[in-house]
């Protein structure tokens, strides 16, 4: 790892910026995963008092509003060259978490529907610039041969913390949460971002040696090309089974009371390390073997979970879920998050990390998770039994794993047919 | 789920499909304390403490193959036990067969058992030899199989140990994710009864395959010998590496971590090379 070379030859400014790149995310990430998911939900259906397809519509509406601004600020900071100034970076970021703690502390104290309305249109702001203002950091802070283990760092902690706090996924405790930790980071970013500090210049040389993606070695992926949307679309496929089956099973007493939810800390204290160890094969497999075999094992994962919740409706509903359920789910998502924090700033050079990460992040997380979030809503709201859903995700699943050797089969086959050699 | 259960799990399978049961509503309890009242199918008690209470009825089959299995209402049907504890308290009623195969059993004068059938195991104490000959047997049997292939095959080994050398993180990452994920598999197969024999299968391929591992890693341990006759050097590193993994065992914790870490690089290994066919190399990185 270059990191303990850092280290060793005491380089702290680099060693600094490996520290700032897995705290800034991971808090951002933990937002997105508790808040921003969760609690929205809490919010629209429990302190609004809308019917779960109203809020759904809201989540995709946020979804759609989150994405636009994403993609639109994510290619006028390439264009503007913004990507590679840190310093512009920092003080966006800086921007993002001052409108996001405004909205957090507010959020509790939301009771009607035109407030939460109001609520979730300006709340898309923040999540859309700060997708390719944090996700591109990596060019300026993590070099290409440590991004694995730093992205594994960043979904193995942020889903730790998630496990393990708080309790109880309303959004009143998650509000004070955020809003404590977020206070000492407004003030942190605001001293790094809106002077000049020396360290900082450092840093902000550092993606003339880290900027070039792992995949844009020696040609760059361009925007257009069939190989950046092949991952946008696997990815997204991902996101999409996750959130889809997740989000029923949630609201299914005997699973999630027997393990994300559940009141023994020993449980938590599983599902937290599971989290921990995934994202740590993840960043081993991601850093040693290519891409497709992470892709096949997330998908391979997916599927054999989903099997297992479905077997266990069908035919073991009375007893107690086996923790093994929730432990392959959470070594697939582990698996995945990981891939998702590397992939992007691997397909990108400082000219193009805005707008891939954009896109990426965009579509492939926030698009899919939205939009499958919606219609687990709505496929609860028309009360469609929990076993025929998880059949559906089961089935997509089954279908990913299939699809994807059969697509690199057949993209083989094409580059035989036009006469590229065998590598 | 204690490793040890899986093959009591599938013969409990077996027995279960064999005596023409519902499989569909076999339940299989594998940890806690559960008090069964209106279960309506086979009942598979694992690493459990399973209670029938007084006024309840389940109608059986009962497979008992670990923890504890605690009557003291009825139980319509069958029971086997395989291995546990069976308690038969007063007042318990077993009105089909109990048939005690293996594990403890303890039944109170008030217990009514309509009929009893047993595998009578006579159990010496073994001497200091006999306790270790499975494992001396097993070391033995994996010393030649080295010897063997080091001498016909050397390229496999070295593949495989050069993997688990250079690559030990890589190996055991690997070596863990498709053990637990595979095993999980194979279990789950189990279950569907058609699938026994490819659950079977499967594990004894992946015992296989960790059984290569050792060889391998017996092979790099043997290599230090520097002693041209490669053949024997493998043999005398497996054995060292069996021994190692024995003594290991002997610190609780941390010995068992060690063991298992070493056997799951030992297996990734085999898993990373494809059998020892080709040298394991990870993706070029830039800097």
């Amino acid at each position: 790892m270059k990191l303990i070379e850092f280290v060793r030859e005491r380089r702290w400014v680099p060693v600094s910026g490996y520290l700032i790149y897995v705290a800034a995310l991971a808090a951002g990430y933990y937002y997105n995963l508790t808040f921003v998911q969760l609690g929205l939900i809490d919010l629209g259906t429990r302190l609004v008092g809308l019917p779960p397809g109203t809020v759904s519509m809201a989540m995709a509406a946020l979804a759609l509003l989150t994405l636009v601004v994403a993609v639109t600020s994510g290619v006028l900071m390439d264009r503007r060259g913004t990507s590679a100034d840190l310093y512009a970076k920092l003080r966006l970021l800086f921007a993002v978490v001052l409108v996001q703690l405004v909205l957090t502390a507010a959020a509790p104290y939301v009771r009607s529907p035109w407030q939460f309305g109001l609520w979730v249109a300006v709340c898309a702001l923040p999540l859309g610039v700060g997708i390719p203002v944090t996700f591109s950091f990596m060019i300026d802070f993590v070099p290409v041969r440590d991004r694995g283990y730093v992205a594994a760092a960043v979904a193995g902690l942020s889903f730790f913390a998630a496990a393990l706090y708080p309790m109880e996924w309303r959004i009143e405790e998650f509000s004070a949460v955020m809003a404590a930790a977020m206070a000492p980071a407004v003030v942190v970013l605001g001293v790094l971002s809106l002077r000049r500090v020396p360290f900082v210049d450092a840093l902000a040389r550092q993606h003339e040696a880290f900027g070039t993606g792992r995949f844009c070695r020696p040609e760059p992926i361009r925007t257009t090309s069939a190989t950046f949307w092949g991952l946008v679309a696997l990815m997204f496929g991902v996101f999409f089974v996750d959130s889809l089956g997740f989000l029923r099973i949630i609201e299914t007493p005997i699973y999630i009371y027997t393990s994300w939810q559940s009141p023994e800390v020993g449980t938590r204290l599983f599902i937290a390390g599971v989290h921990l160890v995934g994202a740590f094969v993840a960043g081993v497999l991601y850093t040693s073997f290519d891409r497709k075999w992470l892709f096949l094992w997330v998908f391979g994962l997916f599927a054999f979970t989903h099997l297992q919740y479905v077997f266990h409706i069908r035919f073991g509903s009375d007893g107690t879920p086996p923790l093994l359920m929730p432990m392959f789910y959470v070594l697939a998502v582990s698996f995945y998050t990981t891939l998702n924090f590397a992939l992007w700033p691997d397909l990108s050079t400082p000219e193009t990390v805005g707008t891939h990460t954009a896109l990426g992040v965009g579509i492939a997380g926030w698009l899919a998770t939205f939009l499958s979030t919606a219609l687990a809503l709505y496929s609860e709201g028309i009360g469609l039994p929990l076993l025929t859903h998880l059949t559906y995700v089961n089935a997509l699943a089954l279908l990913l794993v299939v699809s994807l050797p059969v697509a690199l089969y057949v993209h083989r086959m094409v580059e035989l047919a036009r006469g590229v050699s065998a590598s | 789920m204690k490793l040890e259960l899986i093959p009591l799990l599938i013969l409990a399978l077996l027995l279960l499909s064999a005596g023409g049961a519902d499989v569909e509503t076999a339940e299989f309890v594998i940890e806690g304390d559960h008090e069964v009242t209106d279960h309506r199918g086979a009942l598979i008690v694992g690493d459990a403490t399973v209670t029938v209470p007084p006024d309840a009825e389940v109608p059986g089959p009962v497979y008992v193959i670990g923890g504890e299995l605690r009557v003291e209402g009825t139980v319509a049907g069958d029971v086997t036990q395989l291995a546990g504890v069976l308690a038969l308290e007063d007042g318990a009623a077993i009105e089909g067969r109990l048939q005690h195969v293996a594990g403890t059993e303890r039944t109170a004068d008030g217990a009514v058992v309509a009929e009893r059938t047993a595998v009578e195991v006579t159990r010496n104490d073994p001497g200091p030899v006999a306790a270790y000959l499975p494992t001396a047997l097993a070391t033995l049997a994996l010393a030649l199989a080295g010897a063997w292939l080091s001498r016909r095959w050397p390229t496999l080994l070295e593949n495989v140990g050069a993997t688990a050398r250079d690559h030990a993180l890589i190996s055991l990452t690997v070596g863990g994710l498709v053990f637990v994920t595979f095993l999980s598999v194979f279990v789950f197969m189990a279950f569907t009864l058609v699938l026994v024999p490819v659950s079977l299968l499967g594990l004894l391929l992946g015992a296989a395959a960790v059984a290569y591992g050792v060889v391998a890693l017996g092979y790099l341990v043997g290599r230090r010998l520097e002693t041209p006759r490669v053949g024997l050097a493998t043999a005398l590193g497996v054995a060292v590496v069996v021994v190692l993994l024995e003594a290991s065992s002997a610190v609780p914790v941390v010995g068992d971590l060690l063991a298992i870490g070493l056997l799951l690089t030992g297996f990734g290994a085999v898993v990373l090379t494809y059998f020892g066919l080709r040298r394991f190399e990870p993706v070029t990185l830039p800097e």
